[in-house]
């Protein structure tokens, strides 16, 4: 009786003292990561990183294949994601006091600032990544089959991020904020230059009910500032969760980042510099998955040029998640978020100017609303979604540029996109349009023919003629996405730096009158 | 691969850094550490802290002290640096006033800029040195101000009786007895004698003292005053609020006729927007297109004053040709404009006195009345205005009206107003003109035209018995010009005013249409001029006749 007890307490004494290596252990079912058996589970049994395949491909981890620009994106969204939660400790989503809020995080709130600063940086490394990776998938041709399905969900999340940073800009409720909204607001209305055109907005008024839709009233009020916030704190994350989530298993279940042929020649030198990439013999090989039918692209391949996910994926994953967060505390550091006085729904900005990412849409809608808030966006849009579907050929997959024409196509490509793209606004710009030149024109005309829609067409033609030269869809593909690169960047860089006041044309802000 | 290691390992350290910058920053290189750092008591060097004063009735917490150390609660504290001297001395308790509450500012910053505000888009930048006054306006309401002439005037009086022998006033003037300040002042500190009230019988008991005192400062220092430097000196005393540039500010708005059209505190006009706030105002909410240099509510206000209609577009406020000086006390004075909502304890005396007893701030002589009032219409010195664009604004001392206006016509006229016209009813609105001092008034305008009196008029106020068609066909040819059709006004007053018919004698029309207006485009009808004959007297009465229809055709 007496024994046992004591033995009990012996016992219990033993269990306390071993309890730290026996958490260890239970976290870590196999034992440390120092195996291959035991790195395999390390990645599989655990919840999030079960999302990685347990080897990684040589090919993956080169700095050249992505530029970590998919990691970089979703590092800044896990930057925004924290930081956001911190915000919303203090912010009060009401007009007026919203705003108060904002300064109250600025100026009070210990390393609030900081915070809100990371936070606005964050977002826009964010926009800016997306827009890259879009492009660094659509370079290396990976949108090809079996991936198809998954540039399609990276469709969803570029329309999604843009949705998020578009959202979050109106809660400071200043000015800045107010007056973007109120622009991006009237881009949704701009179906009604049509239907005015037609003269049925009286009966079918799709641009206001999209915008209030938007807004939740007619204006940019309270209800807005409620609608935007939910949906950029609530929905919008939750959407954009779930597509990442499907982003990532799908780049598995496609078997990995796209390789070329020749990958194997390709990772030959980087296959020495690896430790460990077998601890111990294969006793099985992959070759097993053969039992799982279908038609997944790892089966029937070996585990060639593979190494352990624990550590070499997780070593880069982890180094982009820093180098991200080191760019945005620095940028952070260095540039404060920007706040103006208080939204004043009777004051407007001029030029009042939508988020950055949107000023080559607002440079278009200048000339007609409906063809850059609509027309040529959804062209795009839809061109953009429909790439891996129209673009059927194998050539060049998971290279750089690859593809009839390669670099030296997509560089003639760039120069045509910029050149025609500033040609033809220098030309607006010195000469003016239709409507300077023929006061009385209908606006359907200049509907259908407007500098956006002339450079819509001068791209298209010459990605149509690109393919034909090349006989290569390709080829036609390469062109096109380049000018339309190009343009963007043309057209945003305009709307940002040269439009001023009444949206007219300045060599620099500090030339802009009353300021 | 290496490469993402170091990648890992430099990012990793770089963010440290970083924040280890950003801890130092936020805790360490702020300027108010160095500050304090270089400041003392006698017992030593002071903790190195934030300091702020709370005040949560006025709904203050202000760090400004945090830097300005010296003026932190509670410490003697011995520094070099300017920035950390003692506040000088004043009325109020800075501990528990708070600092933002005179001088604006944003009192949770602790960086310079952020705490004077001179930073884009803050709303309460801090007052200049030049306009602190303004800042006694948060609470303070200046009252029985005079006109800034009857103003300087009362000054110089005080100061030509050398009250300031044994007065004090604004830290200025006041012997000290023998012995010091133990035994203090010969006279009292009147200073705030204004909000805190004195003897109005301050002069006989001083003449009662000057006669029986023996010998000493009562005897020797105090003389016999005139009836009319006592009324000086009360004016001036009445004054009295220990913001002597304040007071001087709100007098140049009395001299300018402003409360004629804005409304301030439980008085003024409302053809022009309240201004009780107008401190108060956003400066980024106003139009800065046309305001050369900083966006700066100061700056604002003085270009508005400068050239009102092109700073506000659409503004009918006529440019009143201000000088430099007068547009510095008038920016000055809408700037002290704050009047925040107070906890009731807070509420000042003089506050109180205008809020719940409808106390003026301005005094009620006739010459500051008519300043205050009607100056900027009427002009001066009661000679009309006029203003491009707008209908002219009659003059008031022609010498031609005077004669035949009686003082109950005048006095109708200020105490109801003219209808439709920017003349309002000044006898007939809250707080406003009483009847002795409409009186007063008319008395004072009849002094600016001259001292001309109306002539006897022995008839009864409606006489005229005249052939109205004729008379209106007349009106037509000869008066409708400037008079407008069926008298509604044009470039001349119009005629057909309710108010004007009900209390202008037949004797009145009749006469000024005979012999017009002297100086003004409205030539008497019995002499010829060259574009028509003279009326005859048959005529002239027919068109007073006419005229009479007007009063009830409207």
């Amino acid at each position: 009786m007496d024994e046992a007890k004591r033995s009990a307490l012996n016992e219990f004494w033993i269990n306390l003292k071993t309890a730290p290596g026996q958490i260890y252990r239970a976290m870590f079912r196999g034992g440390a990561p120092v195996s291959d058996r035991t790195r395999s589970s390390f990645v599989f049994g655990n919840v999030f990183l079960h999302l990685h395949s347990v080897r990684t491909h040589l090919w993956s981890l080169k700095w050249s294949t992505t530029m970590g620009l998919g990691l970089i994106t979703t590092a800044a969204f896990l930057i925004t994601l924290v930081t956001g939660i911190l915000l919303m400790f203090y912010y009060k989503p009401y007009p007026d006091v919203a705003y108060q809020s904002i300064k109250d995080i600025h100026f009070i709130v210990p390393t609030g600032r900081f915070m809100r600063n990371i936070h606005r940086w964050a977002a826009n490394v964010m926009v800016v990544a997306v827009i890259l990776h879009m492009a660094r998938a659509f370079y290396t041709a990976s949108y090809r089959k079996p991936r198809e399905f998954n540039w399609f969900i990276g469709w969803g999340l570029l329309v999604t991020t843009l949705a998020l940073s578009f959202t979050g800009y109106l809660l400071p409720w200043d000015q800045l904020a107010y007056w973007a909204i109120t622009i991006g607001a009237n881009i949704a209305q701009s179906p009604r230059e049509i239907t005015d055109a037609m003269g049925i907005t009286e009966y079918f008024d799709i641009g206001g009910l999209q915008r209030e839709i938007l807004l939740g009233s007619e204006i940019v009020g309270e209800e807005s500032l409620i609608r935007f916030y939910l949906l950029h704190v609530m929905i919008l994350p939750l959407i954009l969760a779930m597509l990442m989530a499907v982003h990532f298993w799908r780049i598995r279940k496609d078997g990995g980042l796209a390789k070329p042929k020749n990958v194997d020649e390709l990772v030959a030198a980087d296959q020495k510099e690896h430790y460990p990439v077998f601890t111990e013999a294969p006793q099985k090989t992959y070759q097993l998955a053969a039992v799982v039918k279908g038609k997944t692209p790892a089966v029937g391949s070996g585990p060639e040029n593979t190494v352990p996910s624990m550590p070499h994926l997780f070593y880069a994953e982890l180094g982009v998640l820093m180098f991200t967060v080191l760019i945005c505390f620095i940028l952070a550091f260095v540039s404060d978020a920007p706040l103006k006085e208080l939204a004043n729904p009777l004051v407007p900005e001029n030029p009042a100017k939508a988020p950055w990412y949107f000023l080559g849409l607002q440079e278009i809608v200048s000339f007609s609303a409906f063809m850059g808030g609509i027309g040529i966006p959804m062209l795009c849009w839809i061109g953009l979604g429909l790439i891996p579907f129209l673009d059927k050929e194998t050539e060049g997959t998971g290279e750089w540029f690859g593809g009839p024409g390669g670099a030296k196509l997509v560089g003639w490509s760039a120069l045509y996109g910029f050149a025609t793209s500033i040609a033809v606004e220098a030309f607006a710009i010195r000469f003016g349009w239709l409507r300077e030149w023929f006061p009385d024109i209908p606006q359907l005309v200049i509907t259908f023919v407007n500098p956006g829609t002339v450079i819509t067409v001068l791209y298209a033609a010459f990605s149509i003629w690109v393919l034909r030269r090349f006989n290569s869809t390709r080829a036609g593909a390469l062109a096109l996405f380049t000018c339309f690169l190009a343009g963007f960047i043309v057209l945003t860089v305009i709307g940002t730096h040269f439009r001023g006041p009444n949206w007219d044309f300045f060599w620099s802000p500090s030339h802009w009158p009353g300021h | 691969m290496k490469k993402n290691k170091y990648l890992l390992l430099f990012s990793s350290i770089g963010v440290l850094l970083l924040l280890l910058a950003a801890a130092a920053s936020e805790n360490f290189l702020k300027d108010w550490h160095y500050i304090q750092s270089t400041a003392k008591t006698q017992d030593g060097p002071i903790d190195v802290r934030l300091r702020q004063i709370v005040n949560n009735d006025l709904k203050r917490a202000d760090r400004c002290v945090t830097c300005h150390v010296g003026m932190a609660p509670g410490e003697t504290i011995i520094s070099e640096l300017k920035v950390a001297q003692p506040h000088k001395p004043v009325v109020h308790d800075i501990t528990t006033m708070g600092c933002t509450t005179c001088h604006g500012g944003q009192g949770q910053a602790t960086e310079k800029d952020d705490a004077h505000g001179n930073v884009h888009f803050w709303m309460e930048p801090m007052l200049p040195a030049k306009y602190a006054y303004a800042g006694c306006g948060t609470c303070h309401t200046p009252l029985n101000v005079p006109n800034l002439e009857i103003l300087n005037a009362a000054r110089r009086t005080f100061e030509k009786l050398d009250c300031y022998a044994c007065h004090r006033l604004d830290g200025r003037g006041g012997t000290l007895r023998p012995g010091g300040d133990v035994t203090g002042m010969e006279g009292p500190d009147l200073s705030h004698v204004g909000i805190k009230g004195y003897d109005r019988e301050w002069y006989a008991a001083h003449w009662e003292k000057n006669k029986t005192a023996p010998d000493g400062p009562w005897k020797n220092a105090f003389r016999e005053v005139s009836d009319e430097d006592q009324k000086a000196v009360t004016t001036f005393l009445d004054t009295q609020m220990g913001a002597p540039k304040l007071v001087e500010a709100r007098a140049q708005f009395n001299s300018v006729g402003c409360a004629g059209c804005h409304v301030v505190g439980n008085f003024g006009g409302e053809n022009g927007p309240e201004l009780s706030r107008s401190g108060e105002r956003d400066p980024n909410q106003l139009n800065f297109s046309n305001v050369p240099g900083d966006r700066t509510l100061t700056n604002w206000f003085a270009q508005h004053f400068r050239s009102p209609a092109s700073t506000v577009a659409g503004s009918l406020m006529p440019a009143q040709n201000l000088s430099d000086d007068q547009i510095d006390l008038l920016t000055m004075y809408t700037l002290s404009l704050r009047r925040r909502v107070l906890p009731d304890v807070f509420l000042p005396k003089d506050r109180v006195k205008a809020m719940r007893f409808g106390v003026r701030e301005f005094a009620s002589d006739p010459a500051t009345l008519y300043s205050t009032i009607c100056a900027s219409c009427h002009g001066a010195s009661g000679t009309g205005m006029r203003f491009p664009g707008l209908p002219p604004n009659p003059s008031i001392t022609n010498p031609d009206l005077l004669a035949l206006a009686s003082d109950d016509f005048l006095f109708a006229a200020i105490r109801s107003g003219r209808p439709g016209r920017p003349m309002l009813p000044w006898g007939e609105r809250t707080n406003g003109l009483k009847d002795d001092e409409i009186r007063s008034l008319v008395a004072y305008i009849r002094q600016l035209g001259g001292g001309i009196q109306p002539e006897a008029d022995t008839k009864p106020a409606r006489w005229v018995t005249g052939d109205v068609a004729m008379g209106g066909r007349l009106f037509a040819s000869y008066c409708a010009g400037c008079h407008g059709p069926m008298g509604s006004g044009g470039d001349g007053p119009a005629i057909a005013n309710k108010l004007f018919l009900q209390t202008a004698t037949d004797t009145f029309l009749v006469e000024t249409i005979s012999r017009g207006r002297r100086g003004t485009v409205m030539q008497g009808f019995s002499t010829p001029s060259s574009v028509r004959p003279a009326l005859t007297r048959v005529e002239i009465e027919a068109i007073a006749a006419y005229i009479r229809t007007l009063e009830t055709k409207n």
